[in-house]
């Protein structure tokens, strides 16, 4: 477990930077495209911090996966879970969805929908081509 | 297929196949020659072993070592990773930046939830094989 633990921190520490880059552009759109768009100094500090932390996690994450004595189901509720308290998290601290029950219940259920039909798609994508590779493999033997 | 046999000190060894197409025999002859051609030796506290390239499951690289996963455990091996893939025959494949695959030695394909594919190797051994490889793991297997 202390592996897996490690190399949480580790891919987090690899990709976390990307948020905050991430971010920037997206403020650099958001600017070209408002008029008035302006942002104090805390909230930018706010955004690189909470980027930062959330792409940190977004990379670590994919190390519960891996996980192999986890079951299928707990290893996705934790993946699932952890992307939905960062994203959450980091929507909320940067008010860039107000802090009222319905918008997020709103959220979470956009958020939930999207994660499984990426989920899907890419598991069924990967799955066929597994099956195509062991058949290529029974087929060599 | 004939087959002949010079025995002697006269030339250095050597094989020349002649046949009609690239049949399996000829595909074997090649990958034994192949894998002669490589001298790699392992080694694991006081042992010291040379490693056959046909019971070997993979190479794989744990915190800057390289190793040979074969069928008598791991070995530790002075070459980098880079060398190696140069140098072993086309029955090897890369799957990520720290493991090279023997094709005859993967058991079956497991898909991760992350989406990833795994390879399991018939010692139960597994690797992940990463997005850029996945193009030339399929190319070798013939997809």
């Amino acid at each position: 477990m202390k592996s897996y633990v490690k190399e949480f921190f580790k891919r987090g520490m690899a990709f976390g930077g990307f948020g905050p880059i991430i971010a920037g552009i997206v403020f650099f759109a958001v600017d070209c495209s408002l008029d008035n768009f302006s942002l104090s100094g805390g909230e930018v500090l706010t955004a690189i911090i909470f980027t930062y932390l959330l792409a940190f996690v977004q990379a670590g994450a994919s190390v519960f996966n891996q996980i192999e004595h986890w079951p299928i189901t707990k290893s996705l509720l934790f993946h699932f879970l952890t992307f939905y308290v960062a994203y959450i998290a980091c929507y909320l601290a940067n008010s860039w969805i107000p802090f009222d029950h319905t918008v997020v219940l709103i959220f979470t259920a956009i958020f939930a929908v999207g994660y499984f039909v990426i989920w899907f798609t890419v598991y069924f994508i990967a799955r066929a081509t597994g099956k195509k590779l062991n058949k290529a493999i029974k087929a060599g033997k | 297929m004939k087959f002949n046999l010079f025995i002697g000190t006269a030339h250095e060894d050597e094989v020349t196949v002649y046949a009609k197409n690239h049949s399996r025999l000829v595909t074997e002859i090649q990958r034994l020659c192949e894998e002669d051609a490589i001298e790699l030796i392992g080694t694991r506290e006081y042992e010291k072993m040379q490693i056959v390239l046909s019971d070997t499951y993979c190479f794989t690289v744990e915190e800057s070592r390289v190793y040979a996963i074969t069928k008598s455990g791991k070995w530790q091996l002075k070459c980098r990773l880079y060398n190696l893939e140069e140098s072993l025959p086309q029955s090897f494949v890369k799957i990520n930046q720290s493991c090279i695959a023997n094709i005859k030695m993967i058991h079956r394909f497991d898909t991760s939830l992350s989406g990833a594919l795994a390879v399991r190797f018939k010692n139960g051994y597994c690797d992940y094989v990463s997005r850029r490889n996945l193009k030339t793991v399929k190319e070798r297997l013939g997809l």
